[in-house]
């Protein structure tokens, strides 16, 4: 296994896990638009043979009314069934989740689960300290409600020079679950095309 | 900007709120305003204004009235730069960018130092990779706006495009100077500083870069990617001592990275493999929960020292039950020695798990704890991995078996035996049992991909379509949907199946579906080249450039292309005949029954046909409505979309020109995929059809030197040299053109004759299956009266030496007699052959055998519907009256 950050000739391969994995997907140029915005925040777990079995893709979000500053967002994250219970997802989350500090100071990382995804959920709150903020209703074009969650930054915050690496966590046996699906920008889970066309034009 | 044709005031400010309108997408109220300027007799031909028109309709997506006034107005003043430049706009939304390249030429030529005709012109060149036309319009550029950010960023990066690292690092360094106030956390400066550092690693000036980096390393907000770089810089600059804590660092923010661990033990300059096995040993401690410590030392490690360091990893992974244990040391089993030894540790797990319930003998009489029940159940799934990998289908299915004994609803267990199927050559079997793993957890997408692509292997593309469904949008059909979705995967395998059952134009139709996901994924890119310029995410975007360069490159690209190639030369070899003839053929040889039942077979055909045209027919229209609905959606935000033609499988199939469209896949392999021998294979198939001899010897040289030992090349050369001495007899060709063919020949055959040739290859080569397959081939080509010798040739070979995809080409090759003649006797003696070596492959079992057993299973399955249904029904009943219970006791 190899986790590294995504570059973009990974782009088309993340998208073709994405579309075995999940259902909620996304037009390549969503996936560009990712990896050009913020090329930091996006990783890749390879196999022995470079193919890419797990991803997380991520982006910063414009802090909300009451905020002062921006966070981060996990728009996708997926792992191949057939590598799942490597811990892959959460060390992909994490390696995510420190460059969105470093690289944009955000002071948490968001994103959306699906209500009935109980593994993803399990790995949220368990294993990576993810809270519930609120039930956002009938988020997902199927009209599933979703969790909307949060996890605070601020250890990713301190240099992580001189300490050993706790953060993948105590918890590294969560089971089969790496996977989540997030909306993006746009009309619900399908055609994201011209969602972000607003920001890239 | 004095136009060539001023309006007077009034006039002019409509227009100028045209301009606005346009801009703003306010394509209505734009429409009115033209209206208002044209309906004034003076101005009714005004050329600017009908431009604008037309450029609004181009906005409501009226393409044809959109270049109707376009060009009106431009023939009406010919000498507006903005006449020029709407032509130029309109042609770039129809993608015709070589055109709107020159109309925005012909824009400046009236008006120089437009900017934005020179912005939109730079856009175009960068697109088009026109890198020396796009130096010069960013010079233009830099000349006119020097104080821009912008300017200067574009004007650099047009001299890196073009590999002039010295002037694109002075640019910069030029403007960076220039840069005084600098906040404390800067996102696009510090990008730009490592964008310039990206430009001095790439100009070979290492030590520069190394200072550079040093130099603003507080400034640079990726910490990440300082690390890495300076890391390696060390390394490539022999400063080993001061790269040691880089990677230490490195790999204690991240232990899951190979290339850390690799650059560490260069840093260490640790080689010797116990050495480096010590290194992981201490890796291992430090970070107990990395898997990468544990995995790696099995690539290096030897001997006995192999059979320590994988008998703890594999022990680990069996104790904790991890699935994807076999998959991540398959690339072990390359190298043999380290196959036998994990199949020797796995086998005595299994033995001693069985008897007493650990690993091993020395665990139990030390009385040590078993290991957990799960185990046994991992060792058995792991052996029927490594045994499938190893081809040894009887033993990889026994110990499935037993671990599905075991544990019937682990899901894995299923889609490794379905796995073991497919490998056997059985795709009907395999696909039963993803299906069968499918059903036990259907909100997984992962499985039900797997089991839609293994559907697709069994040639169901509907089934396939139908579980697709089930995560796709509703409302729209699960083929559009995935269409849209550009999930190429899919499509790939339709077209693969269609293929395989000769619905060959079905099957292009997929293939130019993914040829257009490339194509707008080409497209893509547009927006990215002043979106990254201004976010200053400079290195991404290069990369994005680099990687579009070479884009069909791409494996999915390679596979579509492939097959829509062979589905072209095939339908080029054997043409549709019109509908009419197929059936009119060799009816008045039939008796009458058989016609009577030819006719009432027909007449069936006929209604299904037209049930189905009908069906057909309303999916069209509901297709459409959904296409309006969506253009209808997007009008506002991409009226810039083309539309394209529809592809109709029934038009692709009746090309007149089949060779000519496998040239279009085949070009972008010729340019990409240079280094995989099948490239030139195809090539040669399509020139050698197109009787082009310069071509199949390119072809040919082209092959041999990705390799020349390739047994297909070998036929190649016999058949190009058949062709040739069969052209010469017809014509002469030019002087020129005959020494290469001369001097080619000479190189490829010598003074030999090509029996000589072809008899030497088969003697040479007797041991491998393939070379004979293409020697018997060209003996049947050189002198058919040579068909039973060269029959025998592949025939005879030992079956227990074939493998399972070696059988499968002799076999189809004599099945279908297009390669020796018809030879109906001898493919059925060797299909016989076959079944005994390959027993599971459907392909070699018989007809009958294969019908009685499939009704067998769709009897059973109606069956267990029955049954399931029977069931249902006593539960509902039973809920009624429960439920009527439950009433009465309120």
């Amino acid at each position: 296994m190899n986790i590294r950050c995504a570059k973009p000739e990974d782009l088309m391969t993340m998208q073709h896990c994405n579309l075995l994995c999940l259902p909620e997907n996304y037009q390549m140029k969503y996936y560009f638009y990712h990896g050009l915005t913020w090329p930091q925040l996006s990783y890749v777990a390879e196999d022995d043979k470079g193919g890419i079995v797990g991803y997380v893709l991520a982006k910063m979000e414009e802090p909300e009314p009451n905020e002062e500053s921006r966070h981060g967002h996990i728009t996708s994250l997926a792992v191949k069934r057939s590598y799942r219970r490597l811990g892959l997802a959460q060390k992909l989350m994490n390696q995510a989740s420190q460059a969105m500090v470093e690289c944009f100071n955000a002071q948490y990382v968001s994103l959306h689960v699906r209500k009935s995804n109980r593994a993803a959920l399990n790995l949220y709150t368990n294993s990576l300290k993810f809270k519930i903020i609120e039930v956002e209703p009938k988020y997902y074009a199927d009209g599933e409600d979703a969790y909307a969650m949060r996890r605070d930054l601020s250890e990713f915050a301190e240099d992580d020079d001189d300490k050993p690496n706790t953060k993948d966590g105590a918890n590294d046996e969560t089971t089969g679950v790496d996977k989540t699906h997030l909306k993006a920008i746009g009309s619900g889970g399908h055609n994201h095309h011209g969602g972000h066309d607003g920001h890239c034009g | 900007m004095p136009s060539s044709d001023p309006l007077p005031p009034k006039e002019g400010a409509l227009f100028r709120k045209l301009l606005k309108c346009y801009e703003l997408k306010q394509y209505k109220n734009g429409l009115k305003l033209a209206k208002q300027i044209l309906s004034n007799p003076k101005y009714m031909e005004h050329g600017e204004t009908l431009a604008m028109k037309g450029l609004t309709l181009n906005g409501l997506g009226r393409r044809e009235e959109a270049y109707k006034y376009v060009r009106l107005g431009l023939r009406n003043d010919l000498r507006s730069h903005v006449c020029w430049h709407v032509y130029g706009l309109l042609q770039r939304s129809d993608k015709k960018y070589d055109e709107a390249i020159k109309c925005y030429r012909n824009a400046l030529k009236w008006e120089k130092d437009n900017l934005q005709i020179l912005k939109d012109l730079s856009l175009l060149q960068i697109q088009m990779r026109d890198l020396e036309g796009y130096k010069e319009t960013r010079h233009h550029l830099f000349t006119l706006r020097p104080s821009q950010h912008a300017s200067w960023i574009g004007f650099a990066m047009s001299y890196h495009l073009l590999r002039d690292y010295e002037m694109a690092n002075n640019i910069l360094e030029t403007f960076s100077q220039s840069q005084t106030s600098i906040e404390a956390h800067d996102y696009r400066h510090s990008e730009l500083l490592l964008y310039q550092n990206q430009i001095l690693i790439e100009s070979s000036r290492l030590e520069q870069a190394l200072d550079h980096l040093i130099k603003y390393n507080a400034q640079i907000v990726d910490k990440l990617a300082v690390r890495e770089t300076m890391g390696d810089l060390y390394i490539k600059l022999r400063q080993h001592d001061l790269a040691v804590p880089i990677f230490e660092s490195l790999i204690r923010r991240n232990p899951e990275n190979v290339l850390y661990y690799e650059q560490y033990l260069s840093a260490r300059q640790v080689s010797e493999s116990s050495a480096v096995v010590a290194v992981y040993r201490e890796f291992q401690e430090k970070y107990p929960r990395a898997l990468c410590p544990r995995r790696l030392p099995l690539n290096v490690a030897s001997g006995s020292e192999f059979r320590t360091v994988a008998d703890e990893y594999l022990r680990r992974g069996l104790r904790k039950g991890i699935p994807p244990l076999f998959v991540n040391v398959r690339t072990l089993h390359q190298e043999s020695e380290k196959a036998t030894v994990i199949e020797k540790l796995t086998l005595d797990y299994f033995e001693n798990l069985t008897r007493s319930g650990h690993f091993s003998r020395e665990d139990a009489d030390a009385g040590a704890a078993v290991e957990p029940a799960s185990a046994l159940v991992w060792t058995a799934l792991f052996l029927a991995q490594h045994y499938d990998y190893m081809r040894d289908t009887d033993r990889a299915l026994d110990y499935i078996n037993v671990a599905i004994d075991h544990t019937p609803t682990l899901i894995e267990l299923l889609i490794t035996k379905g796995r073991i199927f497919k490998h056997a050559g059985d795709a009907v079997e395999a696909y039963v049992w993803l299906e069968e793993a499918q059903s036990m957890d259907t909100a997984d997408r992962y499985i039900n991909s797997k089991c839609a692509k293994y559907m697709l292997r069994a040639n169901l593309v509907q089934e396939a379509e139908e579980i697709c469904a089930k995560f796709t949008r509703e409302g729209v059909s699960a083929m559009d949907n995935l269409n849209e979705m550009q999930c190429m995967w899919f499509q790939t395998e339709c077209a693969l199946a269609y293929q395989r059952m000769g619905r060959w134009g079905e099957s292009l139709k997929k293939c130019h579906e993914v040829e257009r996901h490339f194509a707008e994924i080409v497209e893509d890119q547009f927006d990215f080249h002043t979106y990254c310029m201004r976010k200053m995410t400079l290195r991404a975007y290069v990369g994005l450039l680099r990687l579009e360069d070479v884009l069909r490159q791409h494996p999915f690209y390679f596979k579509a292309s492939k097959c829509a190639i062979e589905v072209y030369l095939h339908l080029y070899d054997k043409p549709l005949k019109s509908e009419a003839a197929i059936e009119e053929i060799g009816i008045e040889n039939l008796p009458p029954s058989e016609l009577k039942k030819l006719r009432s077979k027909q007449r069936k055909a006929k209604k299904k046909a037209e049930l189905e045209s009908a069906q057909a027919a309303q999916a069209q229209v509901k297709r459409e409505q959904h296409q309006k609905s969506k253009q209808q959606a997007s009008q506002e935000t991409d009226p810039d979309a083309p539309q394209l033609d529809e592809l109709v499988a029934e038009k692709l199939e009746r090309t007149d020109e089949p060779l000519e469209r496998a040239i279009d896949f085949l070009k972008p392999l010729q340019q990409l995929a240079k280094e995989r021998i099948e490239t030139h294979l195809l090539a040669f198939e399509v020139y050698y059809r197109k009787n082009k001899p310069l071509l199949m010897l390119q072809s040919i040289q082209r092959a041999r030197a990705v390799n020349s030992a390739h047994p297909e090349v070998h036929s190649c050369i016999i058949r190009f040299m058949k062709s040739l001495s069969s052209a010469l007899k017809q014509q002469r060709f030019n002087e020129n053109v005959q020494q290469v063919l001369d001097k080619a020949t000479k190189e490829l055959i010598g003074s030999k004759t090509l029996q000589q040739l072809n008899d030497e290859f088969i003697a040479k080569h007797n041991a491998s299956i393939l070379h004979l397959y293409e020697g018997a081939r060209s003996l049947y080509e050189l002198d058919p009266s040579k068909k039973d010798t060269a029959i025998k040739l592949v025939t005879n070979f030992n079956p227990n030496k074939l493998r399972l995809e070696e059988a499968i080409k002799v076999y189809t090759a004599l099945r279908d007699g297009d390669v020796f003649g018809e030879c109906e006797e001898e493919a059925a003696a060797y299909q016989q052959a076959c079944q005994q070596r390959f027993q599971y492959a459907r392909i070699f079992r018989n007809i009958e055998e294969l019908e009685a057993q499939l009704q067998e299973k769709e009897a059973a399955k109606l069956r267990a519907e029955e049954e399931q249904l029977q069931l249902n029904h006593v539960d509902s009943s039973e809920a009624i009256s429960v439920s009527a219970t439950a009433v009465t006791a309120s």
